[in-house]
């Protein structure tokens, strides 16, 4: 374990530490150091990746744990554009758990894999970016109806407090939740979609990875099942008006679905997906 | 110099007499210009609000402050008996730090209301427009500013609503974000809904509609507030067009049953509703509140709010209160600093004006020396001068008691006579 493997983890911890200082205090000066920290992560990991390519002379995505670490870092910069477009930094809290929790994988395990002839393929790493893009997309999502739920249950219940002096609008959660699953799907439907044509081009592999793919594999099934889910959020919201605590709920169950598939399916189960 | 401050306010003075001294009734520039008239300040600033009318100034008499007590009751035509008793004086660092605390919001009636400090910017642009401060009200005022500006962004003082229709308002906003595409709806047209349309009306709503039982009351509050009104049997139609509603009529049994509600949100499609019930008894079942997407709040509700943010305000008062101290003892430490510095510049010249004298004095007696030995006689009395004033220009420096350091500095220009020179007044930011 060098240095350079653990900073970005030891900086995404210190930005959520601060994010949440910020988030108690509503201090000016903390919120600005959290962002400033968040950025420094953010580069930190940059270089690690950066340099994890250099070596190894691909992209480093073979892997459970090489995808953990690309997915941070897409959520950490996803995140960043967010809050300088809208400047609201309360969601950093919870998004900086995600990030410090998740990164805690890569840190731990900071060699990348060497890549098996089957992924030298250009489809290989559009298929995993936007798979990767779409997760990020989810996450804030995720975050960000979890956090209508809490201004919600708040706001019903008449004991306005912890949240209600912290957080943005209801209707502005709502928004931010109904963009995100948006560009989430559409980076999700193209992921899979060139997963499927790359896995098709595959057939003749000897390799048992290729023969495993189909709806068989769980990781497989459950990229579909979660695409099922994300797909009847959009049309929930637009054709039968589910917006609000509905659709905050939706994707917050649809990205435990995501989650799941991501890391424990992922390292345990899949047998076409196990890199 | 002297600083000082005279008024009345809130905390001194009963309504009528604050309604009978208000200098903004016949023009600031006239007052300040009447008081410049009379000679006795140097420099002045007039802060007038309903809550309040002080004279910021500074003067070199001891009576100026008494009279611009005078002056607060010759202005205004108020007899001298009936202002006097209420009158308030603050001298010297007390009159920065009842600024401070005026602009803070510490002294306001609601505390930590926002308006003040906007007042107090109005007040000094008005008096340094017509050039009657100086080096004195400018540090004061500017430090005041900062004072305000830090007990905003670092106390929670000014934080939450404290009436009732502004609780109402900011819950709507944090349902809402913004108020522009919003269509609101009132029930009743008595005067708790005019009034709360009135608030409604100036946050920019879209869509203003007011129902009630007799279409003529309805149409003639439409009328004062611009918006529409609709007839009785159509507010089901209006309720599923609003989103925030408000109930304020005299009815004795609900106006808005769960059923009726429940068969607006159907047609809402899921956007949430607010309602704002401020009738007593109430119009709006209590199980209302408890339909996915409602969001109700009955008069005890906002009521309860606002006696939250109260208290959450009072307790912010202290670290307010921090912040003001801070401030004046840096004011106070500046304005010492600038009382003794010419005493300070005036011995300096009087003990290097001696020094050169005398050399100069001994000028043939010294003839013979070397040029080197003159320098060291140069050098060695110049070091003389510095080691004897050492002492006294720091101790006159760090004195921490104000008045102690003009008995200081009054003792060393009688001792030395340096009087003509401390009168020199020091530029701004010397």
């Amino acid at each position: 374990m060098t240095i350079i493997s653990v900073l970005p983890l030891l900086l995404y911890a210190a930005a959520t530490a601060a994010y949440w200082a910020h988030f108690a205090t509503h201090d000016k000066r903390t919120g600005r150091t959290a962002t400033a920290l968040l950025g420094a992560a953010v580069l930190a990991h940059t270089f690690l990746i950066g340099m994890q390519t250099v070596q190894g002379g691909y992209a480093p995505l073979v892997g459970t744990t090489a995808a953990v670490s690309a997915f941070v870092w897409l959520l950490g910069l996803a995140y960043l554009y967010v809050e300088l477009t809208t400047d609201e930094r309360a969601m950093g809290a919870f998004v900086g758990v995600l990030l410090s929790l998740l990164m805690i994988l890569p840190a731990l395990n900071p060699q990348t894999e060497a890549r098996p002839p089957l992924l030298r393929s250009p489809l290989f790493t559009i298929h995993v970016m936007s798979m990767l893009f779409a997760y990020a997309s989810f996450a804030l999502a995720f975050v960000l109806g979890i956090t209508y739920v809490l201004l919600f249950k708040e706001i019903k219940a008449k004991h306005l407090g912890f949240f209600y002096t912290r957080l943005p609008s209801l209707q502005v959660l709502d928004k931010m939740n109904g963009r995100a699953v948006v560009v989430g799907w559409l980076f999700l439907t193209c992921g899979l979609l060139v997963g499927g044509i790359w896995a098709t081009q595959l057939g003749g592999s000897a390799d048992p990875r290729a023969q495993a793919m189909g709806l068989a594999d769980p990781k497989i099934l459950f990229a579909l099942v979660s695409w099922g889910t994300y797909s009847f959020a959009l049309f929930a919201r637009r054709a039968i008006g589910w917006s609000g605590r509905r659709a905050a709920w939706l994707s917050a169950i649809a990205f435990v679905i995501v989650l799941l598939n991501f890391v424990p399916i992922g390292y345990f189960l899949t047998r076409s997906h196990n890199f | 110099m002297r600083l000082f401050a005279v008024g009345i306010s809130h905390r001194t003075a009963p309504v009528e007499l604050r309604e009978c001294v208000d200098f903004t009734r016949r023009g600031l520039e006239s007052a300040l210009s009447a008081l410049a008239e009379r000679k006795v300040t140097r420099e002045a600033v007039v802060l007038s609000t309903c809550n309040r009318a002080e004279i910021y100034a500074s003067a070199e008499s001891e009576a100026a402050a008494d009279s611009c007590s005078r002056f607060i009751s010759e202005f205004n035509e108020v007899s001298w008996d009936e202002v006097a008793p209420h009158v308030i004086v603050y001298r010297g660092p007390q009159a920065a730090d009842h600024l401070f605390r005026v602009a803070a919001g510490l002294d306001s009636l609601v505390v930590g209301e926002p308006q003040i400090l906007g007042q107090v910017k109005d007040a000094y642009a008005m008096a340094n427009g017509l050039k009657s401060t100086g080096a004195l009200t400018n540090r004061l005022f500017t430090s005041a500013f900062s004072v305000g500006k830090r007990v905003r962004s670092e106390t929670g003082l000014g934080e939450g609503a404290v009436s009732v229709s502004f609780a109402a308002i900011a819950l709507a906003k944090k349902i809402f974000g913004a108020f522009t595409n919003l269509n609101v709806l009132i029930l009743g047209a008595g005067e708790m809904a005019k009034l709360t349309g009135v608030h409604l009306k100036a946050q920019a709503v879209n869509q203003l509609t007011i129902a009630s039982r007799t279409f003529e009351t309805a149409d003639a509050m439409a009328h004062d507030l611009g918006g529409v009104a609709v007839a009785w049997s159509a507010v089901g139609e209006a309720l599923a067009n609003a989103d925030i509603v408000v109930t304020a009529t005299g009815a004795r049994d609900p106006v808005l049953t769960r059923g009726r509600v429940e068969d607006a949100m159907r047609r809402r499609r899921g956007r949430p509703l607010f309602i704002i019930d401020i009738a007593v008894p109430r119009d709006v079942e209590p199980e209302v509140g408890s339909l996915d997407q409602v969001f109700l709040y009955n008069i005890d509700d906002l009521q309860s709010i606002v006696k939250e943010n109260l208290t959450r305000r009072s307790s912010e008062v202290e670290r307010a209160e921090s912040i003001v101290r801070e401030e004046v003892t840096r004011f106070t430490t500046w304005m010492q600093s600038r009382e003794v510095l010419p005493t300070v510049i005036a011995l300096r010249e009087r003990f290097e004006a001696i020094r050169v004298a005398e050399l100069k004095r001994l000028e043939p007696k010294m003839s013979s020396l070397t040029p080197e030995a003159r320098a060291r006689v140069d050098e060695i009395t110049h070091l003389l001068v510095e080691k004897l004033l050492l002492s006294p220009t720091e101790q006159l420096k760090s004195t921490g008691d104000e008045s102690l350091a003009v008995t200081y500095a009054d003792a060393l220009n009688r001792l030395f006579g340096l009087t003509a020179a401390s009168r020199r007044e020091p530029e701004p930011g010397e």
